[in-house]
């Protein structure tokens, strides 16, 4: 009774902290929703629409202006501008007007008709892998239908049905289910890492943060005092309150993200509120171990936006794990956002069982008691250090 | 000769707190860290996390239903295929289902049992491709692959139905149309040759504010006031505290760029087409951008680590806004002014263009501009957010000598009362 009296009375001072210190409350709920906002808006789009690409049409037929009609008429790509010569495209690709072009040569509708087999050319640049990767699928798929549509005429005036026609031309068709996120949405695909990762980047912060201040500003016997000198109890009745901040937050950026922009959620809400807490616990935790590890406020804040900022990379989600080298691949089990990432994927996006996603369920866990052997250190520094500027 | 003596006593004054920053900056481990250390190792790492580019052998599952001559070189041709490993095969759907859930393989190919039935009936045969879209990158090989096979097979098909007698015959009928796919930059299409360049780009900017910030932080609170300029015969005039701090900074950054632009890219063999020249001319505004951005945002800074909290996290915000990850003509107005504030927006497309497109110093003309206005402004605004600090300053300079006046006058005051009572004595 007496522990659960001391973790309140701690817990209000907390409270009290967070409220006097401006900088808990930019870190704590308006840079993680402005980053929410930012994300969610950005990647609004879902598949970037509209991508300006380029003809060089030396051919000048109705034939390629087929061609090109075509192309403009799909949805990923818009036809900017026509440019006499292939160097004066590039240029603009240079210039970053356009992300790829058609180069029709001169002569391409009579040596179509002439069954001479012509050539057409597309450029892209993959110098951003995204938009690269999406002008050359519209580029691709312009190009087979151009020779489609010969072999079509061809048929048709022969007097094959339509049906055979379809079958000559495509004889194995191939049909796609792309799980839980049919559309490809980018925003799903990036706003769920990337978000999460961002909160997490500030859970590790300002855990350091706020052991460290008591530091700074000479409070950590004050605060040691009040739990009778049992650091587990002034440890949790310091981070309750953050906990539970942090927690409503992340049930905000929930109900946002599932909510109202509907994003899939295979896995249900039980799922979505286990792995909320885990994340909150996990990340907590890192923050309090990477303060016991190195008691100096700059250290360990040093430590916790380096860890941040690289599990980006290495949480897998836009490059996947299995394509880095090995001793990468070992080291990603490091980093708490990519075990939520892995549990997200597997819960709660294509809702599989919990037990396939054990090892990253363990590794949550693992995080959140990390601080235990530390413990011992972070009362030592609160009684012994002075904070040195 | 006054001007050109108060010339040179403010050399000298700026090369004095040059030699003060640099000293500091060498001192504290804080800056340290992220002057030289995270600027020499962090590019390092991030090549190493994407130094295979690109992913290959995808493991997939195929459910075999068909039990055919042509499912098997269906099976067969994938697994061929640079990008797909067919990696186990499944007797049903739920089977194949719990491999992906088990994360054993990315994607299933399911062969219905009717495929090679139809190919003999000359109607059209469906495979179907079952994809875990949690990866874009997996999912994209797994379904070019099979796209990509299916045509190969329906090419097969084709030539012979078409019964030519020619192979040059066969060829027209199937392709009439020849294309040529050319991916002019980045031609491998590797992930880290796409966004490493940005990354670079990002990693000087932001250990340039760090750094600047954490040691604005120290300063503050070596101070007996908690004031950014000290008081001392040196710190006297805005023009020579921004000159001699930024001067400090552009030199140790003059190294840590060219080790960023030059020595990493090569180190990792990235793409590196620009000329050293523009290279330079390119980075020199963009570094003078960063620097007095640094020293802009570094006034803001009440304790020294608050400076982490306010840039850490927009480090990946500025990475999307660069147009690198999303499609820079897809973002919205809204953020595209946003991103104007940033130096690494320019910079880092420049860079992108310059090296990895192999563009000309003409080609990123308006990039240059806005990174010249950038510094232009932020020169200003650091001079400006400098005069006011160092007002608070001079201010509380005058009220400590005011203070020890006072005090003085009243001791003085005191005696002369104490020695007056003697006298009366």
């Amino acid at each position: 009774m007496k522990y659960l009296y001391d973790i309140w009375i701690i817990a209000k001072r907390e409270f009290k902290i967070l409220i006097a210190n401006r900088i808990y409350g930019f870190c704590m709920i308006l840079f993680p929703l402005l980053v929410l906002v930012f994300f969610t808006t950005i990647l609004d789009e879902g598949v970037p629409e509209e991508l300006p690409v380029g003809v060089v049409d030396l051919d000048g037929s109705s034939t390629s202006r087929g061609l090109i009609r075509r192309l403009d008429a799909f949805q990923g790509s818009r036809v900017v501008a026509r440019y006499p010569s292939v160097a004066e495209a590039r240029r603009a690709m240079q210039e970053n007007e356009i992300y790829g072009f058609l180069y029709i040569p001169r002569g391409t509708a009579d040596a179509l008709l002439a069954s001479r087999q012509p050539k057409v050319s597309y450029y892209y640049s993959m110098a951003s892998v995204t938009s690269g990767s999406l002008v050359m699928k519209d580029l691709k798929t312009i190009s087979t239908l151009g020779s489609a549509a010969v072999g079509q005429a061809t048929m048709r005036a022969r007097g094959f049905t339509p049906q055979q026609i379809q079958t000559f031309l495509q004889p194995v068709r191939i049909d796609l289910h792309q799980i839980a996120n049919p559309w490809s949405n980018y925003n799903v695909y990036l706003s769920t890492v990337f978000v999460p990762g961002v909160m997490m980047l500030f859970m590790f912060l300002i855990s350091a943060y706020s052991l460290g201040m008591e530091l700074k500003f000479s409070r950590g016997k004050e605060w040691i005092a009040k739990a009778d000198g049992n650091i587990l109890v002034a440890i949790l009745g310091k981070f309750i309150p953050q906990a539970v901040v942090f927690a409503l937050l992340i049930a905000f950026y929930e109900y946002y993200i599932y909510g109202v922009l509907r994003f899939p959620h295979e896995g249900g809400w039980g799922m979505i509120v286990l792995l909320a807490v885990l994340q909150v616990l996990a990340s907590i935790g890192f923050g309090i171990f990477a303060f016991g590890l190195l008691p100096s406020l700059r250290m360990s804040m040093s430590v916790c936006s380096l860890w941040a900022v690289l599990s980006f990379s290495l949480a897998g989600s836009a490059f996947p794990v299995m394509g880095m080298d090995s001793p990468i691949q070992a080291l990603t089990w490091l980093f708490p956002l990519r075990h939520y990432y892995m549990l997200y994927q597997i819960t709660v996006f294509n809702g599989y069982p919990l037990i396939d996603a054990w090892f990253h369920f363990a590794g949550l866990v693992a995080f959140t008691i990390m601080p235990w052997p530390v413990l011992r250190k972070i009362k030592n520094a609160m009684l012994t250090y002075v904070y040195i500027p | 000769m006054s001007i050109f003596r108060d010339f040179y006593k403010a050399l000298l004054d700026a090369c004095y707190i040059w030699r003060e920053e640099m000293r500091q900056a060498f001192r504290d481990e804080g800056v340290l860290i992220f002057f030289i250390i995270v600027p020499l190792v962090y590019p390092l790492l991030y090549s190493w996390v994407y130094n295979n580019e690109v992913v290959r052998e995808v493991p997939v599952v195929v459910v075999d239903q068909s039990h055919s001559q042509a499912s098997r070189s269906f099976i067969r041709m994938c697994d061929a295929s640079p990008d797909v490993r067919v990696s186990c095969y499944a007797s049903d759907l739920d089977d194949a289902q719990s491999l992906v859930s088990r994360q054993v393989v990315k994607g299933i190919y399911l062969i219905p049992s009717d495929f090679a039935e139809r190919l003999n009936r000359m109607e059209q045969a469906t495979v179907s491709v079952y994809c875990d879209m949690s990866l874009i990158l997996t999912y994209k090989a797994i379904y070019q692959t099979a796209m990509a096979v299916s045509q190969e097979m329906g090419t097969q098909m084709q030539k012979r139905l078409s019964g030519k007698y020619t192979a040059r015959e066969e060829m027209i009928t199937t392709r009439p149309l020849r294309v040529d796919e050319v991916p002019i930059f980045n031609p491998g299409g590797g992930y880290g040759s796409s966004i490493l360049p940005v990354v670079l780009m990002l990693i000087l900017q932001q250990t340039l504010v760090l750094g600047i910030g954490l040691a604005a932080g120290t300063a503050r609170e070596r101070n007996r006031y908690g004031d950014l300029v000290p008081v001392h015969p040196c710190y006297d005039g805005v023009g020579r505290i921004v000159g001699g701090k930024a001067l400090c900074y552009i030199m140790i950054f003059a190294v840590m760029g060219a080790y960023l632009s030059v020595a990493v890219p090569r180190l990792f063999s990235f793409p590196q087409l620009a000329a050293p020249s523009d290279l330079l001319l390119m980075m020199t505004p963009y570094l003078l951008a960063s620097v007095f951005f640094g020293m802009t945002v570094s006034c803001l800074v009440r304790y020294r680590e608050n400076v982490m909290l306010l840039v850490v996290f927009i480090s990946l915000p500025l990475l999307f806004m660069t147009g690198v990850s999303w499609p820079q003509s897809n973002i919205p107005g809204y953020w595209q002014g946003v991103s104007w504030l940033f130096p690494s927006t320019f910079g880092a497309r420049a860079f992108v263009r310059l090296n990895s497109m192999g563009a000309s110093l003409s080609d990123v003309l308006p990039e240059l501009r806005y990174m010249w206005i950038q510094t232009a402004c932020y020169f200003g605004v650091a001079c400006l957010v400098y005069g006011h600090q160092l007002r608070i300053t001079r201010r509380h300079m005058h009220e400590r000598l005011d203070y020890l006046r006072k005090k003085r006058q009243v001791r003085s005051q005191l005696k002369q009362v104490s020695e007056g009572g003697h006298l009366h004595k």
